[in-house]
């Protein structure tokens, strides 16, 4: 008996032969059934609080009370105590949901253990004193949020005194420069931790909190000049004009405002730390438990952006605008506080993306009851629901968040990828419930489409494209049908061929075609459903067939160099007597052979391409035209399958044959000149465009970031200064070559409107030159702003070393006069 | 490794399929090593070998599903390097499984955490970290040229080829054959 009381206090029960022994000599089986194995305590608290409040038949209270009462129980059991203070300040940075039930643990036992609060408090101010010294302001604000629930407990003005040295800085920063985003992010953080304070410590600290945002309101509500950059609608010239966006710092203080008129009611939060009035000694033990001192909190004179590049951040909602509201209106500070919580939840647990579903999808175990309607109640019955109950539908306040991080602009936190996992796992989890809300946002984004940013239109089209293939790729198709019948060069009608291009990528032609209604399997070619290209040269009637049969045959079987030369030699003296450029006719062919001889898979054109990437180079380098070629017969091979010429097109840009500039010059002026820009609606081009922007500001994003060392500093600089050269370079030509379409002042266009008076088209065509020039002059800004951010970072090292450099060598002349 | 324990499971680990392979590894060096002392200081530096991996083995594929399909999905977590597709030894045609490399660890944590475990050409497919592929290096495959566990399957599963082949074989021999010396280990073994 005495060896089973020892494991069930005893720590970590390690495997101990000797007892395994000792059992098997005493005979305990004849007891009955196995006796039931009680974790040790410390392993049970931590479970307990981590699945705090996911159980919605549990009441909070109770769970708060057994949850201390463990803890209070086992008091003596030091690894408790220590796992305990660490776990709670675990929790508060990764399921930032359960924050306000976590802290009204720390509160209750407040009651009965006030030293517990007390270490906590200790870590907890030295946790947030570092993570302000970094800059790492999510973990800022989600420590804030523990620290606000808990103002109940604290002593003097509890938080208030960190929230207004905080706004200091802010000032101080915003004042500097107009460009400022870290005071942005600062107001922002001080904002959404107000109202856990205010719901912590009720009718206490009315005119504090009416102070601090008399003084936010200067900065909250001034529009950011970096606002137009990250707006995600492209206002056009149309009479349509899409929602007006607003910033989430101006929401929020408008919102607050509005709660501070209404005696901070904030109906939405959780106060898991009240008990039900019955409970009348908890109740008195709560508020007569003791208040304790907040450790002093350093705030650094300056402060830095961290980690993570800042942007000011615009409030995005597919749901707006219904004729019931399913979501919070932006009136509400559960607006705000709500998509706050989700989108913290989101972000942090992106490594888990089963457990984020989960949240999203338990989302109104974590606020007031009330909060929310019933799940998965069907968007035609919230008519029905009766005032004051609420209409929010929690599915559409979940998908509505994940919508905003996968629409974000410039970048949301993590892959794009990850978004549309969370979506997929809470699609899996509760179909019925989440389908139709992603439905709906889906016609949303599809109405709005012409309307958005051109960056943000195509994610939404590959987010849809990935979506239904993880869902049998069943669409509604039939709704949009009639847009089947508009021009290529209309957005809806260019939208719908990217998504299908991208559905059958991730899939094959015949399957795709099988799930469309008619009208749409026209826009599936045959060539799209052949398992191969057709060669050109296989028929007698493109000119050089007889060449191209001979240069495929000879690559099969692996002929030598010369051979190969000897054919070219032929096709160029041919080239030259029909008056065509030489060099284009030969390359055209040459690559067009060897795309051929690798069409079976990939692997196929990449050891093709890797056996002839010397002869490719060669031509490529010889001249501009040629070079163009190259892109021109790799688009024409796979013009039915665009995704695998954007990954050959790749790999040519990685071997050096291709440059970026011909990229460019190819998709921008060639492509789109002989389309008269109608190329520019075809998603595959921007693809292509912008995957090579993206390499080349990779490169550059690489070599300005490492850490340079002393000795081989200046080649490093001067090849960092080269590729930012060729980065601006690149851009001007980008901003050259679309500015044209963007005005309408293209040669191709004036002509075109000349003969045909084709004004619609022509429209239309400016239109996707002035979306195309703002995705790219934005992404140029960024670049910028990215380089003058690791400028300042490089010279603070460089100062940092220094200093340590001649604390070196002072020490050592010490030693020496010592000596 | 990354500082405590998260409070909930992380995606990004190496299967347990990995682990056991490594354990049992580990735990004959440190039989034939002897006493618990010298197993401590042992236990420190053994290097992991998944720290930089930036190559995911990829499974449960379909027979039919092509390079260019798993190009386009896993460039969703970054650039690819290297692709190479799991054929069987004598038809040379694909048996369900392939290797993608990345240029980067972080491209192949965030493909396991956003990837596996998702449809590719309409299939759940299992991804898992893996120390990289060497040029001849062999893979587990059954006596019939495809992966083990597609010898024994005795369910039917049209995307790869059906029931398993040794099932097929015994049925088209119509003889009795004894299922015993089963070899799940081999699935996709290493360094063999």
């Amino acid at each position: 008996m005495a060896d089973y009381d020892r494991r069930g206090s005893g720590g970590s029960s390690s495997y101990n032969p000797k007892k395994r022994r000792y059992r098997d000599d005493d005979d305990h089986d004849r007891r009955g059934p196995r006796r039931r194995y009680d974790a040790p305590p410390h392993v049970r608290i931590r479970k307990q609080l981590i699945a705090i409040a996911e159980n919605p038949m549990r009441p909070w209270h109770e769970e708060v009370q057994a949850i201390v009462t463990l803890f209070t129980d086992n008091w003596d059991d030091e690894l408790l105590r220590s796992n305990f203070v660490d776990l709670v300040l675990q929790l508060a940075v990764e399921q930032p949901l359960k924050t306000p039930f976590v802290a009204a643990v720390v509160l209750v036992a407040n009651g009965n253990r006030p030293e517990a609060v007390d270490m906590l408090l200790a870590k907890l101010a030295g946790r947030i004193e570092e993570t302000i010294g970094k800059g790492e302001w999510r973990d800022v604000k989600l420590y804030l949020k523990l620290l606000g629930c808990l103002q109940g407990c604290l002593e003097g003005e509890g938080v208030f005194p960190v929230l207004e040295e905080l706004f200091e800085r802010a000032v101080d920063l915003q004042t500097a420069s107009s460009e400022d985003t870290i005071g942005t992010e600062i107001v922002k953080i001080i904002l959404l931790t107000l109202p856990y304070v205010m719901a912590s410590a009720p009718g206490q600290w009315a005119q504090k909190a009416a102070d601090l945002m008399e003084k936010t309101e200067i900065i909250a509500s001034e529009p950011h000049t970096l606002q137009t950059l990250i707006e995600p609608y492209q206002p056009g010239t149309g009479e349509d004009s899409p929602p007006q966006s607003q910033s989430l710092i101006g929401l929020l203080q408008t919102q607050l405002q509005n709660e501070a008129n209404d005696g901070w009611a904030l109906p939405c939060l959780p106060r898991p730390w009240e008990f039900p009035l019955g409970e009348v000694e908890q109740r008195s033990k709560l508020d007569d438990a003791a208040k304790h001192a907040l450790p002093t909190i350093n705030i650094p004179q300056t402060v830095v952006s961290g980690p993570r590049p800042l942007f000011p951040e615009i409030y995005f909602s597919v749901y707006a605008n219904q004729d019931v509201e399913s979501v919070p209106p932006v009136t509400n500070a559960a607006a705000s506080l709500i998509r706050d919580a989700l989108l913290d939840t989101i972000n942090v647990l992106d490594f888990n993306r089963n457990i984020t579903a989960r949240h999203l999808i338990d989302l109104d175990c974590y606020f007031a009851p009330r909060t929310f309607a019933a799940r998965a109640t069907p968007f035609d019955r919230l008519r029905d629901i009766e005032p004051p109950k609420s209409t929010w539908k929690p599915e559409d306040v979940a998908v509505d968040a994940v919508f905003s991080q996968l629409l974000q602009l410039p970048n949301p936190e993590h892959k794009l990828i990850y978004y549309h996992s969370v979506l997929t796992e809470a699609c899996k989890l509760a179909p019925a419930a989440i389908a139709p809300s992603l439905g709906r946002a889906i016609r949303f984004l599809y109405r709005s489409s012409p309307l958005m940013d051109l960056e943000l239109t195509y994610r939404f089209m590959d987010w849809f494209s990935h979506h239904l293939s993880n869902f049998g790729f069943t669409w509604k198709w039939t709704e949009w049908v009639d847009d089947v019948y508009l021009p290529d060069v209309h957005p809806r009608k260019a939208f719908i061929a990217g998504a299908l291009d991208k559905e059958i990528r991730l899939s094959f032609a015949q399957r795709i075609k099988n799930t469309l209604p008619d009208p749409y399997k026209e826009m599936i070619t045959p060539e799209k459903e052949k398992d191969t290209p057709d060669f050109k040269f296989a028929s007698d009637n493109a000119p050089f067939a007889a060449e191209g049969r001979e240069i495929a045959g000879l690559l099969k079987r692996k002929a030598s160099d010369e051979e190969i030369d000897a054919v070219i030699q032929r096709i160029q003296s041919q080239a030259i007597d029909r008056e065509i450029d030489a060099l284009v006719a030969s390359t055209d062919v040459f690559v067009t052979c060897v795309l051929h001889v690798g069409s079976k898979s990939l692997s196929h054109v990449l050891a093709a391409i890797e056996r002839s990437k010397d002869r490719l180079a060669d031509a490529g380098a010889a001249s501009d035209a040629a070079r163009a070629q190259i892109i021109s017969a790799t688009m024409a091979y796979w013009s039915a399958h665009p995704g695998v010429a954007l990954v050959i097109i790749e790999k040519l840009l990685n071997y050096s044959i291709l440059t970026p500039e011909t990229v460019i010059n190819w998709a921008l002026v060639s492509r789109a000149g002989n389309t008269r820009g109608e190329a520019l609606a075809a998603a595959h081009v921007c693809e292509m465009v912008f995957n090579t922007v993206m390499k080349v500001t990779g490169r550059v994003r690489q070599l300005v970031v490492k850490p340079s060392s002393p000795a081989s500093d200046a080649d490093e600089s001067e090849t960092r200064d080269r590729e930012i050269r060729a980065m601006r370079a690149l851009f001007a030509a980008i901003e050259d070559a679309l500015a044209s379409w963007a005005t309408g002042s293209k040669d191709e266009m004036i002509e075109a409107s000349d003969s045909e008076g084709n004004n619609d088209g022509e429209k239309m065509v400016r239109r996707w030159g002035q979306r195309w020039l703002r995705v790219f002059r934005r992404r140029a800004a960024i670049e910028e702003a990215f380089l003058v951010e690791a400028e300042k970072e490089r010279a603070r090292r460089a100062e940092e070393q220094a200093r340590s450099g001649e604390a070196g060598v002072e020490g050592g002349e010490a030693r020496m006069d010592a000596d | 490794m990354r500082g405590p324990r998260c409070t909930v499971e992380r995606l990004d680990q190496p299967s347990a399929y990995f682990n056991s392979r490594n354990k049992r590894r580990r735990f004959d060096k440190d039989q034939r090593d002897g006493d618990d002392d010298t197993n401590m200081q042992n236990d420190q530096p053994e290097e992991d070998p998944l720290k930089d991996a930036a190559t995911l083995y990829v499974g449960n594929l379909s027979f039919y599903t092509t390079e260019e399909q798993v190009y386009e999905l896993f460039s969703k977590c970054g650039e690819i390097k290297r692709l190479v597709m799991g054929l069987d030894r004598f038809t040379k045609t694909p048996c369900g499984f392939c290797f993608v490399e990345y240029y980067t660890h972080q491209d192949a944590l965030d493909c396991m955490k956003y990837v596996g475990g998702t449809k590719l050409d309409e299939r759940i497919i299992r991804t898992d970290l893996d120390p990289g592929f060497t040029e001849g290096r062999q893979y587990g495959r059954g006596k019939s040229g495809g992966q083990v566990r597609d010898e024994y399957r005795e369910d039917f599963d049209e995307g790869r080829g059906g029931i398993g082949r040794a099932l097929q074989a015994r049925m088209r021999a119509g003889s009795r054959d004894r299922a015993g010396s089963r070899d799940y280990d081999e699935d996709y073994g290493r360094g063999k």
